[in-house]
């Protein structure tokens, strides 16, 4: 019997201290989740589809369930069934997946065979939600009928930061381009709709790409829907930007240097939680003392601006961490010395006063501690910084129309298909496709040397345009009106958001940029050459709801308030990315503050391998 | 797909065909270089089950490459020259996997003899 882990029990008062507070729209979806739970009466227990414990648990935690709403157990949904239990109604709480639609309907008849003295009410909670192929499949498996009721809970953008929104939907990008499937999108527009209700209309739009396209008009239509109903709110957002991660395809798929981002590339952050190997974490004293083995299960670490340290640490690039680090511990040491210096009774309540905060600091620098010493041990790696020259290289544009002798090499020593495929996409990119003789060339050698069942990865990896023949030359253009790449950048005091790749500045947050200041017509040329429509809408606001703006010219004397942009990246946004947008929103003079909405958090890895096919062969039988 | 559905045939004959069927719908749809290489795949299931027959080892479900590296391993060299020649292994990669399949198997007398 597997307990559900418990959930990440955080406080979310790091939600509200932002410019535009997540809080609110945090209430309202556990105000929603709550009733929608609270609907059946008596004790519950909860059966939770996996994919959702993380993004729940941002929303609700374990403990307020258990206490104030009759929630006496959790489950993890899977097929052995349900451990015995005696609550009288059963919540299945799941994603509509085809697959999952099984193993419920096993649960139910495991149930039903046991019987049992309390009669039970079962009932199914679809996130986000119903589907009407679900519940076909239901009906087949002869068990819709147990169903006291079929709700859903419409969770759209998940608050995971204090200018963090994420849907958590994994699949939205290869949804979208290899599948044909614009779920996702409606989803997006519908989150935005909530976010609207909740902070009023957004006066400007922006988009670029099909799928921003497709999200605008989907919004358009949602409105005429209400009838003219507009939030009676004075709108809180200024700008919506609306990016298609199609137009920029190179970012993720490059190494991100900044520490959130590589502690994302080399060890997977899922809904803020980041697992970690143990042994770092264990003190000397610790391991001496200890006559048990040492912890084998990965450490879990919540990784959000809580943590004060981290908070000044995930942005920066990695190779100014180590600099902060000793820095900050220093000042920690200095700061419990002074309690030899405090003499009076004044001075020694007002440091004990500081105390747990003090000690909370120096614990989160050692755990802060290990993990730099993690990422290190990999950024140090000569696989690692070969790979770093190789994407340079290709980024600048070198030798990008021949065969790469490195990706070669890759390719020959067998390293893992995934880094091999994400060099060659880069290579792709920034030589507007490949030439055939050189993209047939590769596909040989990973045909050869990986199986042919790769076959139909590479031809994913084709349809979805990371992968393509030759076309016009436009990266060059792009790369030089949108100086994507920095030489000399500072990494210790960046002064370009190009630190966050050390050198290549993200195209997306370089268009938010843009859009800020000195505006998009001044790259039109640019918005032109990158794939799918721009998108330009006003959205009417009432008289009386209008922002008082300052006169102009009192907005240039004082530099006023900040006007805050919503980006929103539909098919994912990199952790380095994020970093960008936070340093331009730090710029004095950039006069825009951003809060990011996204449908998932990406890195190239996860990129790649959620396009690769994975084909289990049956086993030949050789007879 | 009839390439992700030939993996779900047990039998190798029954895989073939569907690979050719495969093959020929590449053809038509002027796919030239997927053609190619279904045509080599299924000349290599052939040429795994013939081994198979002579050397009593598996080689089922293993990619040129790792057929190559078993074949070394085994000190088969008559067959991985004619693998290498009728595929057109790279000179490049193929002596690099050479040094490594040997070095792993520890065939110095072999290794000596490059």
């Amino acid at each position: 019997m597997i307990q559900v882990e418990k959930m990440a029990a955080t406080g979310a008062a790091h939600l509200n201290s932002a410019k535009l507070n997540l809080g609110i729209l945090r209430d309202f979806y556990r105000r929603e989740f709550l009733e929608c739970i609270d609907k059946c009466i008596g004790t519950k227990a909860l059966v939770w589809d996996d994919g959702l414990t993380g993004p729940f648990g941002l929303i609700a935690e374990a403990s307020m369930l258990k206490e104030q709403h009759e929630v006496e157990r959790m489950f993890r949904l899977q097929s052995s069934g349900l451990p015995s239990s005696n609550v009288q109604n059963i919540i299945f709480i799941v994603r509509p997946k085809l697959g999952l639609m099984e193993t419920i309907a096993q649960c139910l008849l495991n149930e039903e065979m046991k019987g049992g003295y309390v009669r039970k009410e079962f009932y199914l909670v679809f996130v986000p939600r119903k589907s009407l192929l679900c519940e076909k499949k239901l009906k087949e498996l002869g068990v819709y009928g147990s169903f006291a009721s079929v709700e859903e809970f419409n969770l759209g953008l998940i608050p995971f930061d204090s200018d963090l929104l994420s849907m958590e939907m994994d699949e939205s990008y290869k949804e979208c381009y290899l599948q044909n499937d614009f779920t996702s999108m409606f989803f997006a527009a519908q989150s935005l709709m909530t976010l609207q209700a909740l902070y009023g209309t957004i006066p400007y739009v922006y988009g670029k790409g099909d799928c921003a396209k497709q999200v605008v008009d989907m919004m358009r239509r949602m409105k005429m829907e209400m009838g003219g109903v507009e939030p009676q709110i004075t709108p809180q957002i200024d700008n919506l930007l609306i990016l298609d991660r199609n137009v920029d395809l190179l970012t993720p798929l490059l190494s991100q240097l900044t520490y959130e981002g590589l502690i994302d590339e080399i060890f997977n952050i899922k809904n803020t939680n980041v697992k970690l190997p143990p042994e770092k974490f264990v003190s000397q004293e610790e391991k001496k003392n200890s006559k048990e083995p040492l912890p084998t299960e990965p450490k879990k670490f919540i990784l959000n601006s809580a943590d004060e340290l981290y908070a000044e640490l995930r942005d920066k690039n990695f190779n100014a961490v180590g600099a902060i680090v000793s820095r900050k511990a220093k000042t920690i040491t200095a700061e419990f010395d002074e309690r030899h210096a405090a003499k009076t009774v004044g001075e020694m309540k007002q440091f004990v006063s500081k105390l747990p905060h003090l000690q909370n600091v120096r614990a989160s620098l050692g755990i802060h501690t290990s993990i730099a010493e993690l990422v290190k041990e990999v950024t140090d790696s000569d696989e690692f910084l070969d790979s770093l020259r190789c994407q340079q290289e290709l980024t600048h544009g070198i030798d990008t129309d021949k065969v790469n002798p490195y990706i070669e090499d890759c390719i020959a020593r067998e390293e893992p298909l995934s880094k091999v495929l994400r060099l060659i996409c880069i290579q792709s990119i920034c030589n507007d496709g490949l030439k055939p003789k050189v993209l047939d060339f590769y596909k040989r050698e990973i045909i050869q040397t990986y199986g042919f069942e790769h076959m139909v990865t590479l031809s994913n990896l084709e349809k979805s345009g990371f992968l393509r023949p030759h076309a016009a030359r436009t990266y060059q253009v792009i790369r030089k009106t949108m100086k994507l790449i920095v030489e000399d950048v500072n990494e210790q005091n960046p002064n370009d958001i190009a630190y966050v790749y050390s050198g290549y500045a993200p195209l997306s947050v370089r268009l938010a940029q843009y859009l800020a200041r000195p505006g998009w017509r001044s790259i039109t040329e640019v918005l032109n050459l990158l794939p799918g429509p721009k998108v330009e809408e006003v959205q009417q606001i009432p008289m009386g709801l209008r922002k008082r703006r300052a006169s102009v010219t009192s907005s240039q004397s004082s530099m006023g308030e900040q006007k805050l942009t919503l980006v929103f990246f539909l098919g994912g946004v990199t952790q380095a990315e994020l970093a960008a947008l936070r340093f331009l929103a730090q710029q004095d003079d950039g006069g825009t503050d951003y809060v990011v909405a996204t449908t998932n958090i990406v890195q190239g890895h996860r990129l790649i391998e959620s396009l690769q096919e994975h084909i289990e062969p049956v086993k030949l039988n050789p007879f | 797909c009839k390439v992700i559905r030939s993996y779900t045939l047990e039998h190798l004959e029954e895989r073939a065909k569907l690979l050719e069927d495969a093959m020929n719908c590449f053809h038509r749809c002027k796919n030239e270089f997927a053609a190619k290489q279904t045509e080599e795949q299924v000349r290599l299931l052939r040429h795994q089950r013939r081994l198979e027959d002579d050397t009593g080892n598996s080689y089922a479900d293993l990619s040129l490459q790792q057929t190559l590296r078993k074949l070394i391993g085994d000190g088969n060299h008559g067959h991985v020259e004619k693998l290498r020649k009728e595929f057109k292994v790279p000179d490049k990669r193929f002596w690099m996997l050479k040094i490594s399949a040997l070095a792993e198997v520890g065939d110095w007398s072999e290794l000596e003899k490059l």
